[in-house]
């Protein structure tokens, strides 16, 4: 009985270890598990964005939501996802412009349901919601300028140097100022170059805005001034406060068809509150001011303001305010158009020009814009498809001379899933890191592509040399070559991260990102995989 | 069999006899490269032909389908030296916009080109412009340089890390930069406007060219086994080839495939394929003689 139940033992042991064994030269090994985890990862970041799994997902994306709106108060906001309109449904940003056209704007208020992935949200109103919306991205990476579309500057001081603190005020002045325009999706940062140049790069995604080389270069000095007296100046030091978006302290108030008869204009007004300071010299310049002989109302003197020295209106000042210190200004202006729509609009474009000159304050300097770009979405999105297109046919006709060259079916697919995968996972952590993809970013995900196959290529050939060596010596010895061939061109890349204002870095990263996922996690997996074809 | 072995013996002793005969091609073509430069840049005080990317102005893509013949003579008229080209989708062979490139300001070529066509062209909408200053180009231009030279010298301090050793060191560092210099010399030769993505394509190929000179370099001094140095050098030879070809092949193919709508990737392509084709020589004769030429008189020496 004893020595039935020992020998029971013994027969399970064994069958263990036997098993064990067969289990081990199943395991994959580390540097393999490595490679499948960082792929995974990869394809999680580029397929699952902020907004889910969106690659088969129809709907248009809500990109902004008016502050304050009745959209907003219905509970429209940004980054929800509409899926249909009044049940009908929406796929795309063509069926919902052209669904809204047809339904607004309308005569009286109408319901509106908007499905949302989330819930039902229903609004009434006459206008239309007062949303952007913009197709769904189907993955997360994220394409530069020349590929999406948008604007980008280089902008540098006008005959002067400018240093680094001044950089880093212009950089902060000129956001303010791109937000108060309402320019949501900018960028803007200060560069330096390699020969010691500062540049302000401006960066701004989607349509480009009209005016946007005199929203950047203007100099925003802005004066108003009696007679030769500067009673205040733009920004927080003089202007405390300057009403905007309140229709009660800032309005267009009168259109009217000018004398000619030929066009139009229409007038502006908003509220600004004076500083302490400011109020007071306006006091002490006031009282020195007689009150006009012929127009008793008012001061002898008018209030003008200047925008780059250039008068841009005059004010009567009231008696009442003679020696008074006051706050409370009222600045107007005026915008002429064709029609009164135009005219309306451009009084609407003037008062905010003036109001963010008057928030921001003037810049000390003049600005030179050193390169500007815009570039029409139109063309990238085919610029995409066909560098897809390109990227596979070299793929494929690389694989098939490999495939001559060694007449080994599973290593030369091996070599293309790899390289597949070496894409994937470049593109896995442009997206992680939240990287533009940019024409130059390509070249440099091709170029290491190119590298990888070389690469992928001495392993191959080393492990099928004929020598007595281990198949382990002679991947260590196709290492020693790879990773000579990876250093040279690290170092080659780094200039480039700084030279030319820093617009050729994308190519320096995603190269130097590309090289490196090969030389410490595709290749490495490559010999392991080597290995096992060979045992 | 019998015979096809005696071949190759006849062969390898063909290259045995005439190694060293073999240096005087890429020594000539080094001399003719360097007197060519010379001239060229007596002429035109630079080393290469610069785009506007690099010289200064402007870049306007036309969306749609236009006249580019007379658009360009109008062009021509106003603003001089004018580069105009179409981009035309790849299947079905339609145009889908012009480009137009001259050394003139945004502002001028816009009117002009408004004037010409007769409507509004809206910036980022139905054109896109992408103009650059002259200073700015230039600025541009000479950092691109310094970046060639301080790459060029890195990867040189690399490769002599790598080997240490100082002629087969210098002889990887000579076939990078003839296959550069060679390059640059064929591009000019060709006529070719550089930009900043040439130059980019240049720096690949510090990369490129290095690796199958890493390659034979390694193989030969540091693969300690039973092979004869003509067997480390054919085989190397054979493995160095096949990557050029790969690479060159996969580049040939992607450029069939951009060529009718990147001027960028084109460019880039372009030049590469130049310094492939040039790689292959400089490695497989220039580093290979001399590699050879070094093994051989140091194993007589040692």
């Amino acid at each position: 009985m004893l020595s039935q139940r020992r020998n029971q033992d013994e027969k399970t042991g064994n069958f263990f270890s036997f098993g064990r064994g067969n289990l081990q030269m199943k395991k994959l090994s580390f540097r393999i598990w490595l490679f499948i985890i960082i792929l995974l990862i990869s394809l999680l970041s580029i397929f699952v964005s902020p907004y889910g799994f969106t690659l088969f997902q129809k709907g248009v994306l809500i990109v902004s939501v008016e502050q304050n709106s009745s959209s907003f108060e219905a509970g429209l906001r940004q980054g929800q996802i509409i899926t249909a309109i009044d049940g009908k449904s929406i796929a795309n940003i063509a069926d919902f412009s052209n669904y809204i056209e047809e339904k607004f704007p309308s005569e009286k208020a109408v319901k509106t349901i908007i499905t949302t992935k989330d819930s039902d949200i229903i609004l009434y109103s006459n206008n239309a919601p007062n949303i952007t919306v913009s197709n769904i991205p189907k993955t997360s990476i994220k394409t530069g300028l020349d590929l999406s579309g948008g604007a980008r500057a280089l902008v540098q001081a006008e005959g002067k140097e400018l240093s680094s603190d001044e950089i880093n005020d212009l950089v902060s002045i000129t956001k303010n100022r791109l937000n108060v325009y309402g320019l949501l999706d900018i960028n803007v940062k200060a560069i330096l170059d390699l020969s010691g140049n500062r540049f302000m790069l401006i960066e701004i995604a989607g349509a480009t805005p009209k005016d946007l080389r005199s929203m950047i270069e203007s100099q925003g000095k802005f004066e108003a001034k009696i007679g030769n007296d500067t009673v205040f100046i733009g920004g927080d030091r003089d202007v405390a406060s300057v009403c905007r978006n309140d229709a009660t302290c800032a309005r267009i108030e009168t259109c009217q068809q000018d004398s000619s008869g030929r066009s139009y204009y229409c007038k502006f007004i908003f509220t600004i509150y004076l500083s302490e300071d400011a109020a007071k010299r306006h006091a002490d310049i006031t009282n020195t001011i007689d009150v006009n002989a012929t127009n008793p109302e008012y001061l002898s003197k008018p209030l003008e303001l200047y925008v780059d020295d250039e008068l841009v209106d005059t004010l009567l000042i009231s008696r009442d305010l003679k020696g008074q210190v006051t706050t409370q200004i009222a600045v107007s202006g005026s915008g002429t158009g064709e029609t009164q729509d135009d005219a309306y609009k451009a009084a609407e474009e003037n008062m905010h020009k003036l109001q963010t000159i008057l928030i921001t304050g003037s810049l000390p300097y003049k600005l030179e814009i050193a390169k500007l770009d815009t570039i029409s979405p139109l063309l990238g999105q085919n610029f995409v498809k066909y560098i897809i297109i390109a990227g596979i046919a070299a793929l494929i006709s690389a694989s098939i001379l490999i495939f001559i060259r060694y007449k080994k079916l599973k290593q030369s697919l091996t070599v293309i899933l790899i390289s597949l995968a070496e894409i994937l996972i470049i593109l896995g952590i442009a997206a992680i890191i939240d990287w533009n993809l940019d024409l130059a970013s390509i070249a440099g995900i091709l170029a290491s592509i190119g590298t990888g196959f070389d690469d992928q290529i001495v392993i191959l050939d080393e492990s099928l040399h004929k020598s007595s060596q281990s198949l382990k010596q002679k991947i260590k010895n196709a290492f020693a070559i790879i990773m000579g061939a990876y250093f040279t061109v690290l170092v080659s890349l780094l200039p480039l991260m700084w030279a030319g204002g820093g617009l050729l870095k994308g190519f320096a990263i995603t190269t130097i990102i590309g090289i490196s996922i090969g030389v410490f996690i595709t290749r490495p997996a490559f010999g392991d995989i080597l290995k096992r074809m060979e045992d | 069999m019998e015979e096809q072995q005696n071949q190759e013996i006849n062969k390898k002793n063909w290259h045995d006899k005439h190694y060293k005969t073999l240096l005087l091609i890429p020594i000539a073509l080094l001399l003719f490269s360097f007197v060519y430069m010379g001239i060229f840049y007596s002429q035109h005080h630079d080393f290469f032909l610069k785009d506007i990317s690099l010289k200064g102005g402007t870049s306007v893509t036309i969306n749609g389908n236009l006249d580019t013949p007379s658009l360009k003579n109008a062009l021509i008229d106003k603003f001089g030296e004018v580069n105009i080209r179409k981009i035309s989708n790849f299947v079905t062979g339609e145009q889908i916009a012009t480009v137009v490139e001259t050394t003139a300001n945004a502002e001028d070529v816009k009117a002009f080109l408004e004037d010409y066509l007769g409507y509004e062209l809206i910036e980022g909408e139905n054109s896109s412009f992408e103009s650059t200053n002259a200073s700015l180009g230039k600025s541009f231009y000479n950092q691109l340089l310094i970046a060639i030279l301080v790459a060029f010298v890195f990867m040189a301090i690399v490769v002599f890390i790598l080997f240490r050793t100082f002629i087969p060191s210098c002889a990887v560092v000579l076939s990078a930069f003839a296959d550069i210099f060679m390059t640059l010399v064929t591009v000019n030769l060709l006529g070719i406007k550089m930009s900043s993505a040439g130059i980019i394509a240049l720096l690949m190929l510090i990369g490129y060219s290095v690796d199958t000179d890493i390659l034979l370099t390694n193989r030969v001094l540091r693969r300690h086994d039973e092979t004869t140095l003509n067997q480390k050098l054919l085989s190397s030879f054979k493995t160095g080839v096949t990557m050029s070809l790969v690479s060159l092949i996969a580049v040939f193919v992607a450029l069939l495939f951009v060529k009718s709508f990147s001027s960028t990737l084109d460019q880039i392509f372009t030049i590469l394929i130049i310094g492939l084709v040039f790689d292959i020589f400089n490695t497989w004769v220039t580093n290979v003689s001399i590699i050879k030429w070094y093994v051989i008189s140091k194993e007589k020496s040692g």
